[in-house]
C-alpha cells in the first residue's frame, strides 16, 4: 500500500541571487514498513526532499500525499500537529533537548501527545532495553558519546509510535561502529514495529542496509532499485 | 514539563543568567532601600513634629493663629481640657498661653514665640524634655524660668543661667519687660522650631501678662496612635462647635505634602531602574534564543507548537527575573531591618539636613504590604520584556534552524 506519494515535485529556493532549484521534479511513491535510503552526493537536494515529505517545507510545485491526504492543504498549526503525531524526525546531530535526561528525552514527544504515564513508563523502559542503555537513565545528553546520542534521537522518535521516521543522514557524524549500531536498531524497529524508515545518506555502509534505494542528482531521481535484502 | 524545562534553561549559561539576577536584584535593592531611607525620615520627621510641636490635634478659638491675639482665647480651656482627657484614645491634653515677643540680650534681640505651658500637662503631650542639651527643663523652684532652642541661644549669646529679656504685650494692652532666666536649652531637628519657640511656666506668665485663669491660647492633644487622629477630629469638632480643630497634618501641611511626593517619586524612581533593568533582560533573553536557534528549530520540527514554544521564553524570562527580585528583595528586607534597628548616621551632613527638619540619624522602614507591590512590578516588566524574545523564537523558520550548525 502507497502511504506517501510524491507527485512531480519541485523545490526552488529564492532568496539568494540565484534561485537554486533544490527539487527538480521527483515522482516517488513509498510503501508501507519500507526501510529506505535517498542517497547522493551532498548538495543533491535529500535534505530539501526529506523536509518536504515532513510538512516542514512546501514544494514550490507539485502535490504530496500522504495516505492520501494534501499535506500542503494544511495549516501551519495543523502542519504542527501533523508532524506530532505522525513523523520521527532524526537529525544528523544535536537532536536531543539539553537540559533534559535521557528518559525525558524520550517521552517528550509522548508528554506532547499527553499520553498516559503509565504507558510512557513502560515505552522508555522497553525503548531503553533496546538501545542497550539503562545506566544512562538519568544522564543528560552531553554526557553521552554521538552514537549513544542518535540512538536516544532514535527512541524518541519512535516513542510515540508514528507512522513514519524520517532521519537526515544520521550517522554522518558517527565513526563505523556507531554507524553500524544504530542503524542495527532501526533495522529492528522498523520490522519490530512496521513503520516506514526513509533515511538520508551518502555512505556506502548505510546503503548496504536499506531495502530500496533512490538515488538523487541535482535534484533528480536517477535511480530508484530493490535491493533484496 | 515545559515549566521545569524554562526554569533548567534559565541555569545553562550561569554566568550570563547571573549576570542579569544580580543587576535585577541590585537594581530592585537600591530602589527599596532608598524608599525606605526616604520613608524613614519622613516617618521620624512626623513622629518628631508630632511628639514636640504639635501634638495629634489642636483646638483653639477661630482666628487665634492669624494673628496670636490674646483675647481671641478658649475662655473655659480648663473645663475643655478635662473633658477631653476623659475621651478614649486620649494620650494626654496641655492648654498653653502663646504670644509673640522679643527677646534680648545684651548682644542681641530676637523674635519669638512666647509659649506658657503647665509642666506636668506639657510632658503628657510633648517629648521636649528628651531633647535637651544643657539644663533642665522648666521646674518648680523660683520664678521666671526660660527653655530656648539651641539656635536662639546662639542668636542671642545665651547659655545656661543667661538673662533674657522679653518684651510682652499684656492682655490690657501695655507693653511690659520682663526678665527670665535660661534653665535650659533644647534641640530639636527642626532649627526654625529651634530659634522661634520659647517656654517657659503658664503661671509666671499669667501673672506678669494678667492672662484670665482657667482659659488658654490652645489646646494640645496627644492620640495613642496616629491612625485615630481623623475619628477624633471629628469628635472633637462635634463636641466643641464653637472651637477651630486641626489635626498635625493641618499645623504642618509641609510633612503631609513631603511624604506623599516621596511615595510617588520613589515608586517613579524603582519603576525607572526596572525599565532600564528590562533593556538587559530582553538583550539577554535575545542572546539566549538566538544561541540556541538550532534546539528551538527541532523543538518546532518534531511537534512542539508555537504558543508553547512562545510560552517556554515567556517562562525562562519570569523565572530569571522572578530570581533577581527574591534576591533583591530579601536583600532589601535584611539590609531595612537591620538598619532600621540600628539606624544609618548622617551627622557629617547633618547640618544641611537639620535645616530641612530630619533627624541626622535615620531609621529606614518600610511596611511589609511594599514588598508584594515591587515583586508585581518586577513581574509585570519582566512579562513586558519577555515578549520580544518569545516572539523571536516563534518566527523561527524551523526548517531553516535545524540547518543551522
Ligand atoms: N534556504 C536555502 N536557500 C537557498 N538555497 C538552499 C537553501 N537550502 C538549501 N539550499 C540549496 O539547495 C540545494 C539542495 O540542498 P540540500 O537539500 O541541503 O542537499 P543535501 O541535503 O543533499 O546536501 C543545495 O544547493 C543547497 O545549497
Ligand atoms: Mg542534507
Amino acid at each position: 500500500m502507497t502511504v506517501i506519494e510524491l507527485d512531480d515535485i519541485y523545490k526552488t529556493y529564492t532568496e539568494s541571487v540565484v534561485p537554486v532549484h533544490a527539487v527538480n521534479g521527483v515522482s516517488v511513491g513509498i510503501d508501507k514498513g519500507e526501510f529506505t535510503a535517498i542517497v547522493g552526493p551532498s548538495g543533491c537536494g535529500k535534505t530539501t526532499l526529506l523536509n518536504m515529505i515532513g510538512g516542514l517545507d512546501a514544494p514550490t510545485k507539485g502535490k504530496i500525499r500522504i495516505e492520501g491526504e494534501d499535506i500542503s492543504r494544511l495549516s501551519d498549526k495543523q502542519l504542527v500537529d501533523f508532524r506530532l503525531h505522525n513523523i520521527g524526525f532524526v537529525f544528523q546531530a544535536y537532536n536531543l533537548i539539553p537540559v533534559l535526561t535521557v528518559r525525558e528525552n524520550i517521552r517528550f514527544i509522548m508528554e506532547l501527545e499527553h499520553r498516559d504515564s503509565k504507558e510512557m513508563q513502560q515505552r522508555v523502559e522497553y525503548l531503553l532495553e533496546k538501545l542497550d542503555m539503562k545506566d544512562k537513565l538519568n544522564v543528560r545528553p552531553k554526557y553521552l558519546s554521538g552514537g549513544q546520542q542518535q540512538r536516544v534521537a532514535v527512541a524518541r522518535a519512535l516513542a510515540s509510535h508514528p507512522k513514519f521516521v524520517l532521519a537526515d543522514e544520521p550517522t554522518a557524524n558517527l565513526d563505523s561502529h556507531a554507524t553500524e549500531v544504530l542503524l542495527e536498531l532501526m533495522a529492528t524497529m522498523n520490522k519490530e514495529e512496521e513503520m516506514t524508515f526513509i533515511f538520508s545518506t551518502h555512505d556506502q555502509r548505510v546503503m548496504d542496509k536499506a531495502r530500496r534505494i533512490i538515488t538523487l542528482e541535482d535534484g533528480k531521481v536517477v535511480g530508484d532499485a530493490k535491493t533484496g535484502i | 514539563m515545559i515549566v521545569s524545562i524554562a526554569w533548567r534553561n534559565v541555569w545553562r549559561n550561569k554566568v550570563r543568567s547571573l549576570v542579569v539576577i544580580a543587576a535585577i536584584a541590585l537594581g530592585l535593592w537600591g530602589g527599596i532601600f532608598s524608599y525606605a531611607f526616604m520613608q524613614g525620615m519622613t516617618g521620624q520627621q512626623t513622629y518628631s513634629s508630632i511628639h514636640t510641636e504639635t501634638g495629634h490635634l489642636q483646638l483653639n478659638s477661630p482666628k487665634f493663629l492669624l494673628n496670636y491675639d490674646l483675647h481671641v482665647n478658649v475662655a473655659n480651656a480648663d473645663e475643655v481640657q478635662k473633658e477631653i482627657a476623659t475621651m478614649p484614645g486620649v494620650l494626654g491634653v496641655s492648654s498653653s498661653i502663646q504670644l509673640t515677643s522679643i527677646a534680648s540680650t545684651a548682644y542681641a534681640s530676637a523674635g519669638t514665640m512666647v509659649t506658657g505651658v503647665d509642666t506636668a500637662n506639657f510632658r503628657t503631650v510633648s517629648e521636649l524634655d528628651k531633647y535637651l542639651v544643657k539644663g533642665d527643663f522648666l521646674g518648680r523652684g523660683r520664678s521666671n524660668q526660660v527653655l530656648i532652642g539651641q539656635q536662639l541661644a546662639e542668636k542671642l549669646h545665651a547659655g545656661i543661667h543667661s538673662r533674657l529679656v522679653f518684651t510682652l504685650q499684656s492682655y490690657s494692652g501695655e507693653i511690659t519687660y520682663s526678665a527670665f532666666k535660661v534653665v535650659g536649652i533644647y534641640k530639636l531637628h527642626n532649627s526654625e522650631f529651634n530659634e522661634r519657640m520659647v517656654f517657659v511656666r503658664k503661671s509666671d506668665l499669667q501673672k506678669i501678662i494678667g492672662f484670665p485663669a482657667g482659659s488658654a491660647s490652645a489646646i494640645n492633644v496627644l492620640l495613642d496612635n496616629d491612625e485615630a487622629t481623623a475619628v477624633t477630629e471629628a469628635e472633637l469638632k462635634n463636641k466643641f462647635p464653637e472651637l477651630q480643630v486641626q489635626s498635625w497634618q493641618e499645623l504642618s501641611p509641609m510633612l503631609q505634602l513631603m511624604s506623599g511626593t516621596i511615595d510617588q517619586m520613589s515608586f517613579i524612581f524603582v519603576f525607572i531602574i526596572l525599565l532600564a533593568l528590562a533593556f538587559g533582560i530582553v538583550n539577554t533573553m535575545l542572546m539566549a534564543v538566538m544561541d540556541r536557534t538550532r534546539e528551538l528549530g527541532v523543538l518546532l520540527c518534531i511537534g512542539m507548537n508555537r504558543a508553547k514554544v512562545f510560552r517556554m521564553i515567556v517562562l525562562e524570562t519570569i523565572f530569571l527575573s522572578f530570581t533577581g527580585a527574591v534576591v533583591g528583595l530579601l536583600l532589601s528586607i535584611v539590609t531595612v531591618s537591620y538598619f532600621g534597628t540600628r539606624g544609618i548616621d548622617l551627622s557629617l551632613i547633618a547640618d544641611g539636613i537639620n535645616a530641612l527638619g530630619f533627624s541626622s540619624h535615620v531609621y529606614p522602614k518600610l511596611d511589609f504590604g511594599f514588598y508584594p507591590k515591587f515583586a508585581a512590578m518586577v513581574i509585570i516588566i519582566s512579562l513586558f520584556s519577555s515578549f520580544f524574545p518569545a516572539r523571536r523564537a516563534t518566527r523561527l523558520n524551523p526548517a531553516e534552524a535545524v540547518r543551522q550548525e
